[in-house]
């Protein structure tokens, strides 16, 4: 073998590369101090506005006063106890729906669908999680809230239920992907150990499986929940707004009004400085401050299940200390089940059936449980399945009655006219060309603000990361953000935007506020993208002699390409179709011309959905047409992401 | 010793977080050479391996303490490069790990990122590293192919064709058969015969027939010491540390 002339210049010292690498550092590392100043400048802002109300009404009379009523003469009163209680209300209602069939649903995806069918329902259920807000809320206003009416013999179905039906709706994607990535993650050893000692399928699964996923399952009830709770337009538009605490408690039609409805309906009316303006920015510490918690909790969880499931690491402990249900003597386990039992049947059973309903239901599971301890464990097993199986179908066909409702109504209402000219009329006739318009307009500006700074500081954090301060000050900051209602965020945006910069309600204004909202989206995707490229790989390249930034450039980046699109889109996708952060920043209602500068204010489509819903009477073809383009547009974005990640996810081997 | 050392280290300690994994390791590499580092697991072989490359600075809570010595130069200095140290010193993983690109882009890789533009020169060095690494033969119509769509044998031989491409003066291996069935190690094994007419190879394994078969030299590694060097037969047949001997004869490890 002949020995070839060495090819590459050999210095004889080890020196440096240049200050190409230097300035790249530099430039990653402004991107990440930027984000992180804008996410506590943010915190900061809100705080600023909202202390005023603790001083000014004290602290307690503020948190636990029973009488919301700021526009109230002589004495404005400031008292959020009647908005907590709606939102916790609400919440708790959604979660009674949500829970149990979202998880039958991560149970049957998971473990019991064939592979052909589980490859049509998980995409369906994270479309579910696309549809925006406000088009739950349109649903829920036109049909769902009509149908309590009817059903219920009530003179206006906005109610408690109502919000409840809706929010659980919008919390299922949540909850059922996340516990179903949880119990797909539990080792196949551990099921086929029990499977080996002649368990069922189904035993399996309830003793085996579900436990060992705990962690997981409760971070996305958990999850759910925080969405639930920040949620605002769809709330807005079924729960009937009124400030008052249901009476009796348990009155599921009594309107109510939550945190964030407050929110959207009184800030667009209040003038700045008044104590109702700094009473709403301390309604949205509150409302953070309850959000934070909630998802601290989750990623806590979360964070313990990821360390337990390590590699090499011994699963001894199967379920983290705050979950471990203290051990009960048998006897009063048997008498806590039975209180559970009755307390979920009262919930199911009292406000869809009435009394009849409640006792036929009790008679059957009392039957059920008697005869419990003798049905072999195959009858037990086809019972949990049809079971699961129905929630699953459930699932579907709530999603199906959506959709098709949307889609049926509003369809025919397309027309040439209705996409390419401005409303007329209120917008009960003509289109919606400057709406279309303007959200294209408010997406391009927030994603162009929000993918460089984003993917900027996610590449600082995961490659050029010492693990030390600023790591985890971006990362904890990314976290409060990330759960943050998207209402505060329009909050944010109105105070600092619109009033303190003096920019008005405009484009600009819009776009940034819609930019900081999905900024910890594209930071936390494209980190987890980044994070996805094995080790080996950078040391093969690091051993080569590449710098930081050609191994980053050249050999981790491209492979996560498909991972930080797929995030980029998503945001694209939330973006357009968020009502809340624009409510007060962005958006007018009708406009017969496009914005000439960015400092004009603009039509977009969910606002104007929002509108022609709940304050145009006789809008209905234009309502519906509306929805079906603001749908299909945010449907387009998520099925090319989910499209992209299964095309990679099935081509990628390391 | 009567070669020329290329590298030496000089009271070595290294920690990650509180654990000690390394422990006053001073050892002298001849050049062109093969060296093989045996030992039981965890006893600090292949951290050691990763100093001469300073791959362990990637890796959180990391401390180094003593000197690495490279051409008379510490590259453990405050104005020392670990890139450009990386360029002449090159590595070869426990677990093949070629970039998901083509096998002609894995190769050219190296060479690229040293501002090799021309692609004739690349076509050259793709085509000498991959003959080299006795790989061409089996991979010249498919160039332009994944590499993950290679055997694991054939990945591990695209990553030292791939290492041959800067033209290191040092090549380090980590436990490269590992992973490889006995037909594709005789290979790799083959291939590390004929890099020590050019390279200082160092090799770490825990497969002692293997250290005796390939390498020159010997270092026996115990609980992050260095506690026996020299002659691989030597070592072998008359090892002076009685660790060393119980090690050798299978009596612990």
């Amino acid at each position: 073998m002949t020995l070839s002339p060495r090819r590459f210049a050999k210095p004889g010292r080890l020196i440096p590369a240049g200050t190409g690498e230097t300035v790249i550092r530099v430039l990653l590392l402004s991107c990440a101090g930027l984000a992180v100043i804008t996410i506590f400048f943010i915190l900061a802002f809100l705080l600023r506005d909202g202390y005023p109300i603790f001083l000014e009404t004290g602290t307690t009379d503020f948190l636990f006063g029973t009488e919301w009523n700021p526009t109230g003469y002589p004495v404005a009163q400031f008292g959020i106890i009647p908005l907590i209680a709606g939102t916790l209300c609400v919440t708790l209602g959604a979660m009674a729906i949500a829970v149990p069939l979202g998880i039958s649903c991560a149970i049957c995806i998971a473990r019991l669908a064939p592979p052909a069918v589980r490859a049509v329902v998980k995409p369906a259920i994270e479309l579910l999680a696309g549809i925006p807000s406000v088009v739950y809320g349109f649903f829920g206003l036109i049909v769902l809230t009509d149908w309590i009416r009817a059903t219920f013999g009530v003179p206006s179905g906005e109610s408690w239920l109502a919000g409840s039906i809706i929010l659980g709706i919008m919390a299922l994607p949540t909850i059922i992907s996340v516990s179903e990535d949880a119990i797909s993650c539990v080792p196949r050893e551990f099921a086929e150990g029990s499977l080996a000692l002649g368990a069922t399928h189904w035993q399996t699964i309830a003793r085996v499986i579900v436990p060992g996923a705990l962690p997981g399952i409760s971070a996305a009830v958990i999850l759910g929940m925080g969405r639930a709770i920040g949620e605002t337009m769809a709330v807005l538009m079924v729960t009937g707004n009124a400030a008052i605490i249901p009476s009796p408690l348990w009155n599921v039609l009594s309107p109510v009004r939550t945190l964030t409805g407050t929110l959207g309906i009184e800030m667009g009316e209040v003038a700045a400085g008044t104590m109702h303006y700094h009473a709403l920015f301390g309604v949205a510490v509150v409302l953070l401050a309850i959000t934070l918690v909630v998802n601290l909790a989750a990623t806590t969880i979360i964070g313990r299940l990821r360390e337990q499931y390590a590699p090499g690491k011994m699963l001894g402990r199967a379920v983290p200390g705050i979950l471990r249900v203290p051990r009960l003597s048998p006897g009063v386990r048997e008498w806590a089940q039975k209180v559970l039992l009755v307390a979920i049947l009262s919930l199911i059973g009292l406000p869809f059936a009435g009394i009849a309903g409640y006792c036929g239901c009790a008679f059957l599971f009392s039957l059920a449980a008697l005869s419990w301890r003798r049905v072999t464990p195959r009858t037990t097993q086809k019972i949990a399945f049809f079971l699961i199986s129905a929630a699953t179908a459930a699932v579907l066909l709530i999603l199906a009655v959506i959709l098709s409702d949307i889609l049926v109504k509003g369809l025919p209402a397309l027309s040439i006219e209705f996409l390419t000219e401005p409303p007329r009329d209120l917008g009960r006739s003509g289109g919606i060309f400057p709406a279309i318009v303007g959200t294209l307009y408010l997406v391009a500006g927030a994603i162009g603000l929000a993918l460089p700074l984003g993917i900027g500081a996610a590449i600082y954090l995961s490659e050029y990361r010492t693990e030390g301060r600023l790591t985890k000050i971006v990362r904890t900051g990314t976290e409060l953000l990330n759960g943050t209602p998207s209402i505060v965020f329009g909050l944010f945006g109105f105070a600092f935007l619109v009033l303190f910069l003096k920019f008005g309600v405009s484009l600009i204004a819009g776009q940034i506020t819609l930019g900081l909202m999905i900024l910890p989206t594209v930071i936390r995707t494209t980190e987890e993208a980044l994070k996805g490229v094995p080790v080996s790989l950078r040391e093969g390249s690091l051993a080569l002699g590449a710098t930081q930034w050609q191994t980053v450039s050249r050999v981790v980046i491209p492979p996560a390409v498909p991972g930080i699109v797929t995030g980029a889109i998503l945001s694209i996708g939330r973006a357009a179709g968020e009502t809340a952060p624009i409510l007060f920043t962005a958006v007018v209602f009708s406009q017969r011309f496009l914005p000439d500068s960015p400092f004009s204010p603009v039509m977009a489509l969910p606002y104007h959905l929002y509108i022609l819903a709940t304050n145009i009477p006789g809008a209905g073809a234009n309502r519906y047409g509306t929805a079906v383009v603001l749908l299909l547009l945010v449907i387009l974005f998520y099925a090319v992401a989910i499209g992209i990640r299964t095309h990679y996810q099935k081509n990628t081997h390391w | 010793m009567s070669h020329d050392t290329i590298i030496a280290t000089e009271g070595l300690n290294l920690w990650y977080g509180d654990t000690r994994a390394l422990a006053d390791v001073s050892i002298q590499v001849p050049d062109r050479k093969v060296t093989a580092l045996i030992g039981p697991s965890g006893c600090g072989k292949s951290t050691l391996i990763r100093c001469f490359n300073r791959m362990n600075d990637i890796l959180p809570g990391c401390r180094i303490e003593g000197k690495v010595i490279f051409h008379g130069e510490n590259i453990y200095d405050n104005g020392a490069d670990p890139v450009s140290l990386r360029r002449r010193i090159g590595m070869v993983f426990q677990k093949p790990n070629p970039f998901p690109k083509s096998i002609y882009e894995n190769v050219a890789y190296g060479p690229r990122i040293h501002g090799i533009r021309d692609r004739r020169i690349l076509d050259s060095i793709v085509e000498e590293s991959l003959r080299r690494a006795a790989l061409w033969d089996e991979v010249r119509d498919r160039l332009s192919r994944s590499a993950t769509s290679l055997s694991g044998g054939q990945q591990q031989r695209l990553c030292i064709a791939r290492t041959l491409a800067v033209e290191p003066e040092v090549i380090l291996m980590d436990e490269p058969c590992s992973a490889l069935d006995p037909i594709a190690t005789a290979k790799v094994e083959g291939l590390i015969d004929e890099l020590k007419k050019q390279y200082c190879v160092i090799i770490v394994t825990h497969n002692m027939q293997q250290a005796a078969r390939v390498s020159d030299y010997t270092g026996f590694m115990y609980l992050g010491r260095l506690i026996e060097f020299g002659g691989t037969t030597q070592i072998f047949e008359s090892p002076r540390d009685e660790l060393t001997e119980n090690y050798i004869t299978g009596r612990f490890g």
